[in-house]
């Protein structure tokens, strides 16, 4: 995992590769060039190197014929010697152009030798005069090389003048490449460059965003960063914590949100419990003494009356037992039947109740007194304070996993911000002419029970009639809700 | 924005390598052409042909004859010599040839005693073959190999009789000749003598004069003043026709005169052309050339010995200036 330090390594080596490469290539062409300047120089520097020696060697063998010792015979042996050293350097510089020139120059360079030895020779045998003529013939070949060399230096210009300006023009073109290679690696390194810091810094930059973003709460985003060095593991990392925290963060609120559900169910249960309390005075005695009544009705030959009581008592104690229980739908219609009926002997015919179920629904699990108190403020809102009476529809509709309960009046209506009101679960109830259990609460049990906020929807027209909808799955989900009501 | 930019630097990218790649090419092209090695022909001859006269007419058909035959026969021939009768440069030549130890030497012959010298001794000495060309100096005294050129005697005689048809057996000849006292020129000059001889009514005035062209011009007006009557003018040494046509215009009419050369002269052929000459001798100076090789080759090769000593003459003929054009 050292992605970066290895990108800026590449980076480095390629830098360097690309300089040793050019210094490479300039070095040896460099050399090449250096060369050939050698071997053009060596060419004048060996013909004058010949020059040198002839008129040495005729020096030398002037001095040894006007004064014959050791040291000049050495001397004049030695100047030989290196003449035959340069003309065996002559004769490397041969080629097609000066081949005949050549040849001649170093059969002069023989002559002059010969010469030389001749003289020598006659001196020895103190024939002083052919010894001088021949020493005048040596510096007459001594000055006939020299004029040689020269002639010979003008051909080798002539012959290599093409080659040399080919070199100057080359050293110039040289010059010319160097710039535009520079140019080029510049324009080359800069890319290469910015390409290399954006592969570094992009991500980081992601990464920044990114870390920006969650600083800022937003979880739900991922971390994306296009990379594969160590920032990328960064980043994965980072969105492994966003993840992490996301999902800590959720359980948190949905704790909360259980914890909110689980209070308010409480409360509402203890306002329940409470308004029992308050209505049961003392329920056993109440549901004794309805029981007698009705004994004593029937025995009286009130047999109305009897059943009536019997209603009464049953609702009652379907009050005290149901209320923090689920129920079938069975139970529930079961009393709004009673409920009724007590009703009925009230409202006698100014209250009409249509029921229409379908009975297939009847074994849903629904919260206990549920019904009972919408039917009751149909009754109180649509029946009570109109002469004529009023009638109220309870229809239990399958509906494909749902099961669908209406409960419509003809009623007088509700004013839309009071169904807001009631919908939303705010409205405080005054009218305390009902069994006790208010129509909010209703709304709000039913909401807990099934953990779903559209089960109640109230449509009201005003002066047609008010229809409250209630729509309920046929299985429940949540068991353990059940069971937290339960605890 | 970013699309215009990054295609600007992919065009600069591609500017740029196009013009590195150009230079590279140029830099590190190297088509310089060399002189071949030496061919290294060990065994061809060494063969150089020296004339006193470069860049003259004549000796340059004479070293192209010759370098068209050296070619033929593959031997390396060079052209040396001296300008305008250099003699000292021309023994100097022929000096550094003989010391150069050339396998052989084709030489226009200089009848002086270092030139002699020279042929005796020194080539001698090295065993160097020498042929003369165009001017012969005899074989005994040049231990020359064989003489390639005209038969000058012959020339002479021509030219005399050439003079003799145009002037008529009647006059006053001027026969001028340089002081070198040449053996060419005494065989021409003998050869016009010769002629000249059987027709008494026709007197030669001979004279020799320096070669500088002032000197020659000098002699010309004092023979001028000396014989009026002069009817005709025989250049015997070439080299001198045109200072001395020169001289004669300045005096009057050229036409008049009866005018005559050899066309080894410098300006032989042009004078000509003018009419300022009424006829050359022409000899074959490309013959010359290619001969001289071709018997010195014979001579290398062994394949002749001994060349013929009296020379292989060229061919001669006689020009008029109305044959001309």
């Amino acid at each position: 995992m050292n992605r970066i330090q290895k990108k800026i390594w590449m980076l480095a080596s390629v830098v360097l590769i690309i300089m040793a490469v050019i210094w490479i290539a300039l070095t040896y062409y460099n050399q090449i060039t250096q060369n050939q300047y050698n071997e053009v120089l060596q060419r004048y520097l060996s013909m004058n190197e010949v020059t040198n020696t002839s008129q040495q060697v005729v020096t030398n063998l002037n001095n040894y014929l006007l004064e014959p010792s050791e040291n000049h015979l050495d001397n004049l042996n030695k100047s030989k010697d290196k003449l035959n050293v340069a003309k065996g350097d002559i004769a490397k510089l041969r080629n097609s152009e000066n081949e005949f020139a050549l040849m001649n120059y170093m059969n002069l360079i023989d002559s002059l030798i010969e010469t030389t030895d001749r003289s020598l020779m006659f001196y020895a045998e103190s024939d002083a005069e052919t010894s001088n003529k021949e020493f005048a013939e040596a510096t007459r070949l001594s000055k006939y090389i020299s004029e040689m060399t020269l002639t010979l230096i003008d051909t080798e210009l002539k012959t290599y003048d093409v080659f040399y300006r080919g070199i100057i023009d080359q050293s110039a073109e040289f010059k010319k490449l160097g710039i535009w290679l520079m140019l080029l690696i510049t324009l080359l390194l800069l890319v290469i460059t910015y390409w290399f810091s954006l592969s570094i810094t992009r991500p980081v930059q992601q990464l920044t965003r990114a870390a920006n973003e969650l600083s800022a709460g937003k979880f739900d985003k991922e971390i994306k960063v296009e990379s594969n060095d160590e920032i990328s593991f960064l980043a994965q990392t980072f969105n492994r914590m966003r993840i992490n925290i996301n999902n800590l963060f959720q359980e948190i609120q949905q704790k909360a949100q259980l914890e909110h559900e689980l209070q308010q169910s409480k409360l509402l249960l203890q306002e329940s419990q409470l308004k029992n309390l308050q209505s049961q005075i003392n329920p056993h005695f109440l549901f004794n003494t309805l029981n007698t009544l009705s004994k004593k009705a029937y025995l009286e030959g009130s047999e109305e009356t009897s059943d009536l009581l019997v209603s009464v008592a049953g609702l009652l104690r379907y009050n005290l037992k149901w209320l923090d229980k689920s129920v079938t739908l069975q139970d529930e219609v079961m009393v709004i039947q009673q409920y009724m009926n007590i009703q009925k002997a009230r409202f006698t015919d100014r209250l009409t109740l249509h029921l229409e179920m379908d009975q297939s629904c009847l074994d849903v699990q629904i919260p206990g007194l549920t019904l009972q108190p919408i039917i009751e403020n149909a009754v109180i809102y649509a029946v009570e304070p109109r002469e004529e009476g009023g009638q109220i529809w309870l229809r239990i509709i399958d509906d494909e996993n749902m099961v669908r309960i209406e409960v419509e009046d003809d009623g007088p209506g509700i004013p839309e911000n009071i169904r807001l009101q009631i919908l939303d679960g705010e409205l405080i109830e005054t009218n305390s002419a009902s069994t006790g259990i208010g129509f909010t609460n209703v709304v709000k049990r039913l909401r807990l029970f099934y953990s779903m906020e559209n089960v109640m929807d109230i449509e009201s027209g005003i002066g047609i009639g008010t229809k409250v909808v209630i729509r309920i799955p046929k299985t429940r989900g949540i068991e353990q809700h059940a069971q937290t009501l339960d605890r | 924005m970013r699309k215009a930019g990054l295609i600007l630097l992919i065009l600069i990218c591609i500017f740029l390598s196009y013009f590195t790649f150009i230079t590279a090419q140029k830099a590190f092209r190297s088509d310089w052409k060399l002189p071949a090695a030496s061919t290294q022909k060990k065994d061809s001859f060494r063969i150089v042909l020296i004339t006193q006269e470069l860049d003259t007419p004549f000796w340059d058909k004479v070293g192209k004859g010759a370098e068209q035959q050296a070619q033929r026969n593959g031997a390396s021939l060079e052209v040396w010599g001296s300008y305008g009768k250099n003699q000292d440069d021309f023994l100097k030549k022929l000096e550094i040839a003989i010391q150069s130890k050339v396998d052989g030497i084709i030489v226009q012959g200089l009848d002086t005693d270092r030139f002699k010298e020279l042929t005796k001794v020194k080539a001698a000495f090295y065993g160097i073959p020498i042929i003369t060309v165009g001017n012969d100096v005899p074989k005994a005294e040049s231990l020359r190999k064989t003489y390639v050129g005209s038969n000058q005697h012959l020339a002479g005689m021509m030219i005399a009789k050439l003079m003799l048809s145009d002037m008529g057996q009647e006059g006053q000849v001027i026969l001028l000749s340089d002081n070198q006292k040449e053996y060419y020129q005494e065989e021409r000059l003998a050869g016009i003598k010769e002629v000249l001889q059987n027709f008494p009514n026709v007197k030669t005035v001979y004279t020799e004069t320096p070669e500088a062209r002032e000197q020659v011009i000098a002699n010309t007006r004092d023979l001028l003043n000396q014989y009026p009557d002069a009817d005709g003018f025989i250049a015997v040494n070439a080299n001198i026709a045109g200072a001395m046509i020169q001289e004669i215009g300045r005096r009057g009419q050229v036409e008049p005169y009866f005018i005559y050369s050899f066309d080894d002269g410098s300006e032989s052929l042009a004078l000509l052309n003018q009419k300022k000459l009424d006829g050359v001798i022409e000899q074959s100076p490309e013959m010359m050339g290619s001969k001289s090789v071709d018997v010195m080759m014979q001579w290398l090769k062994n394949q002749t010995v001994p060349l013929d000593a009296d020379g292989y003459l060229s061919e001669i003929r006689m020009i008029k200036a109305m044959d001309e054009r």
